[in-house]
């Protein structure tokens, strides 16, 4: 079922948690709504599940209008952050609750209820577990019940609130895997929350990134990586480097030429790490920086530099840097590979001129 | 453990401890039961089976069962209302709450007595329908009702707080009715805390004085609760009568305790699980899939 | 606005409905009877020489009880949160008897323990001491009724202060009494003070345990609830009135004081569990 959502607006008192957001989920799509905590991506799932009314805009499941159908109508699974399984039902009890709470005349036979629940338990590869308690269970097990038990109503849409937030590395890698892998067999539309960029990079079919209750970018993992369109994401998705610089022309003065670069003025360049390209000697284009540290980390050499007065990080291959045999205190120059150029924003550049 | 007091002052600390609480709570209760017992067992349930102490009986359960059901009706509203929502003038509201234990008793009979009394503003109304509220029965509902209200509520605010929505939201997600929602989810989790409102508020329903005292007009074999027949028998001095009907409420204190403590090891079995639920990984070591 | 729990409007409606026809609407005519006496008839009755002193009766001993179950409450609570010994779940469970016991059967055990011929009264008689039946009772009964609360206050915090502060003042070089005076005194304060104040307040409305220990001498041993029920009894009811009003703002005056307390306690100190009266 495609979610399609159109200019949904939400104020927490004088606080905007939700700025009219524009989004569409087609059927069978796992999307990561991503953002640092605070920029509304849970608000928006809770209005999306119906357990937060939207001051304004729409909400349609399948085309058909779902903004004002309550939580309980809306065919939604929801995973909550805490997993909020019931904490005095047992596993098999909690994930049957879908099934013993409806109608009477939808409501299926018991041992129906039973066969289900043991299938789901079973999807998720716990029905060893179906009679323990939930305060019984590590926190991985609990995440995976508290999805067995949103499935079980079999919903259109599954929404998850950080459903990885809560467990340890190394389980929520495992979970991660897991997760797409439960989502391509399932071919249901998904919804997850995360603030964890990597998460969202590698589960996601599409990323929205969101910052201050406005989506920033909509786009396959690949797009926002690797062209992101605004300077929060290029800063939210990974570590980057920026420059202060000055745009004249088309050529921004850090760097190589910037196609499409902003019209001229003050500007900021963002390079990645990985993206920069160290030389001993001069080159065009290139600055000149000092090496203030160099570290060994796994795979890669993270080499800190000064430059002017700003600080910047290089990572290299363990290759090239056996290679280039840096040192602390040399002098060396900087040739980045990718650059993005933004404009600093309006109000930046007014409060820059009205200081002169 | 090397922070701890020298030993000789643990002991002098507890030795004032143990005497403080010997004298004040200790001695009082065995002499309870001394005194209702000193002129033997004969004379103890001679004076229970009076027809008179046993009119007393009956009436004040009969006031802690009418009363009851409200506080829990009541107390179970005003929680869920406060815990699970947001909304202006809340922390008046639970400050309300609180207000029947800051009144003294003397103070809450005397002000149903000039709502209901003769010369009060209903007075003159209910006299002339022929209706007796004050000096009577209901008078005496009413201002149990008035000193018991905050127990049920002020037990279950916090602990549905603590709880938050989430269990909740989840099963109405999961499709359940209003209804089925609060009897399979809220009610299980807040069982013991309800109980715990309930044993507190039925100690004090049996056991209140001042207030019924009030309003009671001390009719015997009628409006007498068992601590107003305590008094009368006792400004009679009639000691073993008075220490007979008083070691039934005392006993009724230590089944209170007991039942108390009883549910405050099962409520704090229950949150040491909540707390564990909220760390997940603290739990165990086992495989995430099957071992 | 929708909400996704149900029942706010019921719950909500029902809790307001009950506060105002139980609670606020009998008070309020408490509020409307005295408003019919002026201002001078007023004073006269609040501050009538009997009144005076049953005010100073009632203050004063409830003061001093709520001070005794200060001092001696905190060494109950810090023995009972720190120390082990043989019996200790059971004293703790027992610590709440003045909440679970009537009053009126408190007032006749203590009335009959402090008596001359009593437990307590024939040892302390010899020696010039008399309680019951004086204001000295009144202390004791108070003192009974009250006790639950500074340890009921105190021990949650207690058991909240956290092993290290005490490790690392010890380790900066503080003797055992300088920890306890600098480091952990400061921290229980406030729910010392809150216990205080609850245990105080509770006091002052107190009627069925100190009716019978007190002697109700006019002047000397007569707290002020007991004049209201005579003054009841006397038909004098707009002399009860006004001084159930003054007992009526004191205890919102207090009621507001230990909402403030607590409200400092929690902010200072999490997980600080509030005492009910």
């Amino acid at each position: 079922m495609s979610i399609e959502i159109c200019g949904v607006g939400k104020n927490f008192g004088n606080f905007v948690a939700l700025d009219n957001i524009d989004l569409n989920i087609p059927t069978g799509e796992l999307v990561a709504l991503l953002g640092p905590s605070g920029c509304g991506k849970t608000t928006l799932l809770r209005i999306i599940a119906g357990m937060e009314t939207a001051d304004s805009g729409h909400v349609k499941f399948a085309g058909e209008e779902a903004t004002h159908l309550h939580a309980r109508e809306r065919q939604v699974g929801f995973v909550f952050q805490h997993y909020a399984l019931f904490r005095h039902m047992s596993v098999f009890e909690n994930v049957a609750f879908g099934l013993r709470v409806k109608p009477k005349h939808e409501r299926l036979l018991e041992a129906e209820i039973r066969r289900r629940v043991m299938d789901l338990l079973k999807l998720v590869q716990l029905d060893w577990l179906a009679e323990r308690y939930p305060s019984q269970l590590s926190g991985g097990q609990r995440q995976r019940i508290a999805l067995a038990r949103a499935l079980a109503v079999e919903p259109k849409v599954l929404l998850l609130d950080e459903p990885f937030g809560a467990l340890d590395t190394k389980v929520r890698k495992e979970l991660r895997r897991w997760l797409r892998r439960l989502h391509d067999e399932m071919h249901i539309s998904s919804v997850f929350v995360t603030h964890d960029q990597e998460e969202a990079l590698e589960v996601a079919d599409r990323v929205v990134v969101m910052n201050q209750g406005r989506v920033e970018q909509i786009g396959t993992p690949d797009e926002v990586y690797s062209s992101p369109a605004s300077p929060f994401v290029y800063q939210f998705l990974g570590n980057v480097n920026v420059f202060h610089s000055r745009v004249h022309g088309n050529w921004a003065d850090v760097g190589r030429d910037v196609s499409a670069a902003p019209p001229d003025g003050e500007a900021m360049a963002f390079v990645r790490p990985h993206d920069i390209d160290i030389e001993h000697g001069p080159m065009t284009g290139g600055l000149e920086a000092t090496v203030q540290d160099v570290h060994a980390i796994g795979p890669l050499v993270r080499v800190e530099l000064a430059h002017a007065s700003e600080l910047i990080e290089v990572e290299l291959t363990r290759e090239r840097a056996t290679v280039l045999n840096l040192a602390k205190g040399q002098q060396v120059w900087l040739k980045p590979r990718q650059v993005k150029v933004f404009a600093v924003p309006g109000s930046v550049l007014e409060e820059y001129g009205s200081g002169i | 453990m090397a922070n701890a007091e020298p030993r000789w002052l643990r002991w002098a600390l507890t030795g004032i401890a143990l005497a403080f609480l010997f004298l004040f709570l200790a001695l009082p209760l065995l002499a309870v039961f001394g005194e209702a017992l000193a002129g033997g067992w004969r004379a103890f349930f001679a004076a229970l089976k009076d027809r008179e102490a046993l009119s007393a009986i009956g009436l004040t359960l009969f006031i802690a069962l009418f009363v009851l059901p409200f506080n829990v009706v009541i107390g179970v509203a005003a929680a869920w209302a406060i815990a699970k929502f947001d909304f202006r003038g809340k922390s008046l509201l639970i400050t309300l709450i609180d207000l029947p234990f800051a009144v003294s008793p003397v103070v809450v009979g005397l002000v149903f007595l000039l709502i209901f009394g003769a010369q009060g503003l209903f007075g003159p109304w209910l006299s002339a329908h022929d209706i007796k509220v004050v000096f009577a029965v209901p008078g005496m509902v009413l201002v149990t009702l008035f000193i018991t209200f905050p127990f049920v509520a002020r037990e279950l605010i916090p602990l549905m707080q603590a709880q938050g929505k989430d269990e909740e939201e989840a099963a109405i997600s999961l499709g359940a009715t209003g209804w089925q929602m609060f009897r399979r989810v809220t009610l299980p989790n807040i069982k013991w805390g309800l109980l715990y409102g309930v044993i507190l508020a039925n100690a004090r329903a049996m056991g209140e004085f001042g207030a019924v005292s009030v309003v009671s007009g001390h009719i015997r074999g009628e409006t007498n609760t068992l601590p107003l027949h305590v008094e009368i028998l006792y400004n009679e001095y009639n000691a073993v009568g008075a220490f007979a009907s008083a070691s039934v409420l005392a006993l009724l204190a230590l089944v209170t305790l007991v039942a108390k403590t009883l549910v405050e090891w099962q409520m704090r079995k229950e949150t040491e699980m909540l707390d564990t639920a909220l760390t997940p990984e603290k739990v165990d070591q086992e495989s995430e899939t099957r071992p | 606005m929708k909400r996704v729990l149900p029942g706010f409007g019921l719950s909500l409606g029902c809790t307001l409905v009950y506060l105002s026809l139980l609670i606020l609407l009998p008070l309020s005519g408490l509020a409307f009877k005295s408003s019919s006496l002026d201002l001078s008839q007023f004073w006269n009755i609040a501050s009538g020489e009997r009144a005076l002193a049953s005010y100073r009766v009632t203050f004063g001993a409830s003061l001093l009880a709520a001070m005794i179950n200060a001092v001696f409450g905190l060494i109950v609570a810090w023995v009972l949160v720190r120390y082990s010994f043989p019996g200790k779940r059971l004293l703790d469970s027992l610590v709440d008897l003045p909440f679970a016991l009537p009053t009126a059967v408190a007032g006749i055990t203590l009335a009959t323990l402090y008596a001359g011929n009593g437990w307590i009264g024939r040892h302390l008689e010899p020696i010039g001491i008399k309680v019951a039946f004086t204001p000295l009772g009144i202390v004791v009964a108070l003192t009974f009724i009250s006790l639950p609360f500074v340890v009921r206050t105190l021990q949650p915090v207690i058991e909240d202060i956290e092993p290290e502060i005490e490790e690392a003042a010890a380790s900066l070089g503080a003797s055992r009494l300088q920890t306890f005076l600098r480091v952990i005194f400061p921290g229980i304060f406030p729910a010392l003070l809150t216990g205080f104040t609850l245990a105080f307040s509770r006091a002052i409305g107190e009627y069925g345990s100190v009716i019978f220990i007190a002697g109700n001498m006019p002047l000397i041993s007569e707290i002020t609830p007991l004049l209201i029920i005579s003054k009841l009894e006397q038909y004098d009811v707009v002399g009860a009135t006004a001084l159930a009003c003054v007992m009526l703002v004191i205890s919102f005056v207090l009621l507001l004081g230990v909402n403030a307390l607590q409200w400092w306690t929690a902010n200072r100190h999490h997980g600080t569990e509030r005492v009910s009266l």
